[in-house]
């Protein structure tokens, strides 16, 4: 089979995606765990006209920075195609996919760093940061 | 909270509004209103030489649901790989308004993350994957029973292939696809690539030097025209014929006002005659050197003359006691991803002397492998003394 990857917006229109990565897994309060929807992440700002940031998640704060992609990133959206578009050549009765590209990702802000616990700031409703390497030392 | 948040927007978004913070400026991150709802999404890493290949509508992914997947541009042929990760990468989209200029109202003051990347697709370039290819067409090779059935095709039950289908099974690039099927001597006929039965094509490659040679035509310059009039009336398709002067001979070239005048000149292919009637002897099987040659030699037509150079790649030779003998063995008939042409080598004959082993090697394509770095992986080199010639075994 083959699946056409299509493109309506050319390279010079298509639009920026942005990634907030961190190291580790952001773990809302057991009460908001299955409603998370609309609930706040963290808080990203950008202290001075330097490309240095912060993201300030519960009351934990990382430090990161806006890097750019060594290769850019696609997005590509999984599109179910109908027969009834008559694909020529087409030999099997399934419907056809196609791959959509909706955007393209050149840079991220990158907080490769431990969090640093923000102790006088009251705690969040959104959550904590559970880093893989460490234990959840929050009680 | 920001605009956006209208409700009947897909995606909150606000990529533009994280990308270009001012400073001293903040933005609160959240997760959107269908936050992971999303599994239709992937990223895919490419190189930025790649992308106008992918703005152009030019690229396809290739492969059958048990074969791990190609992407093909034109040209060439990448497997992806899937890199997972460990990090938490949330993905943000632009907002979903029709432009996103961030001063046109105010600052931005949320931004929606709808997903965790899972990981990201990569692209290694790689040989495209043809192996499959000669199989389907040797599933059902053109016999000269079709020459006068052209319209009752569909109905034997037997598989034919369209381009449309080719590119739906094989793993390749369009023009790599293209390469292998003049590698492979494949024709298009009534609009399904087939490759000609050897002994239908033998017949044919005869017929026409017998007419060369009943009308006096040279062998280094005869008309298309007249060749395939005659052809045409003895019964052969002129498709074949045609394909059969494709094969074993080549156009000459000509001067600007013969070509106006309508001709077509061809000539045959010494060294492609020849060698096809060398493979024609040995279809039976291994034999006396001697004999070889008196059959191959009587075979030759007038005005042409063979060359034993010219089977490099075709024929292996031995020597067995006082008597030498040869067989078939031609390259077009192995395996050609290097693991599996090794293997055959190797099953073949335990030991290669350089010389009789790069015929059989000289055509593997790795991308990012030299030809040394091949033998390498897939033989071990031994060499008896300082100034013997190296001679290559399995790993």
């Amino acid at each position: 089979m083959q699946i056409r990857v299509k493109c309506e917006c050319g390279e010079s229109s298509c639009r920026e995606w942005a990634i907030v990565e961190l190291q580790g897994v952001v773990e809302a309060q057991p009460a908001f765990q299955d409603q998370i929807q609309n609930l706040e992440i963290g808080v990203l700002c950008r202290a001075s006209s330097q490309e240095k940031y912060t993201f300030t998640v519960g009351y934990h704060e990382l430090s990161g920075s806006k890097v750019a992609m060594k290769k850019p990133l696609l997005v590509l959206k999984k599109k179910k195609l109908l027969d009834s578009e008559d694909v020529p050549g087409s030999s099997s009765n399934s419907s056809k996919i196609e791959l959509e590209v909706i955007g393209i990702i050149r840079h991220r802000i990158l907080f490769k760093t431990r969090p640093r616990a923000l102790i006088s700031r009251n705690c969040t409703l959104a959550g904590q940061i559970s880093p893989l390497d460490v234990d959840a030392t929050q009680s | 909270m920001g605009r956006g948040d209208g409700g009947d927007e897909m995606w909150r978004g606000g990529a533009e509004a994280v990308l270009n913070l001012q400073p001293s400026a903040s933005i609160s991150i959240a997760y959107d209103a269908v936050f992971d709802a999303h599994s239709d999404l992937l990223l895919l890493e490419l190189d930025d030489k790649l992308l106008p290949q992918i703005m152009q509508n030019r690229v396809t992914i290739r492969g059958e649901p048990d074969e791990e997947a190609v992407l093909c541009t034109p040209s060439a042929t990448y497997a992806l790989k899937y890199v997972g990760t460990s990090n938490s990468a949330f993905l943000i989209p632009p907002s979903s308004g029709p432009s996103s200029d961030v001063s046109d109202s105010g600052p931005v003051k949320v931004a929606s993350a709808i997903k965790l990347a899972p990981g990201v697709m990569e692209l290694v370039e790689v040989a495209p994957r043809l192996h499959k290819l000669k199989e389907l067409l040797a599933e059902n090779p053109y016999r000269p029973e079709e020459d006068s059935m052209e319209e009752l095709e569909e109905n034997d039950g037997l598989r034919r292939l369209r381009w449309e289908d080719l590119v739906e099974r094989v793993q390749a690039s369009d023009e790599e696809l293209k390469g292998a099927l003049k590698d492979i001597s494949a024709v298009e006929i009534n609009g399904y690539w087939r490759i000609v039965d050897e002994k239908y094509m033998d017949m044919v490659l005869n017929m026409i030097l017998h007419n060369l040679v009943l009308n006096e035509w040279s062998l280094d310059g005869f008309e298309e025209d007249q060749v395939l009039g005659i052809m045409g009336s003895d019964g052969f398709p002129l498709k074949i014929v045609l394909h059969c002067l494709e094969i074993y001979g080549r156009r000459v070239n000509l001067t600007d006002d013969e070509l106006s005048g309508g001709r077509c000149l061809w000539r045959l292919d010494e060294k492609q005659v020849c060698v096809h009637f060398a493979r024609v002897i040995l279809r039976g099987g291994k034999m006396k050197m001697e004999r070889f040659m008196d059959e191959w030699m009587d075979k030759i037509p007038a005005g042409m003359s063979a060359d034993f150079e010219m089977l490099e790649g075709q024929v292996l030779v031995e020597n067995i006691g006082m008597e030498t003998w040869i067989w078939a063995f031609s390259v077009s008939s192995l395996p050609s991803t290097p693991a599996e042409r090794f293997a055959a080598l190797f099953q073949e004959r335990q030991k290669w002397e350089w010389k009789d082993l790069q015929p059989y090697i000289r055509d593997l394509r790795v991308p990012g492998l030299s030809s040394e770095s091949l033998l390498l992986k897939y033989t071990r080199r031994t060499q008896p003394t300082m100034d013997a010639e190296p001679v290559f075994s399995t790993r």
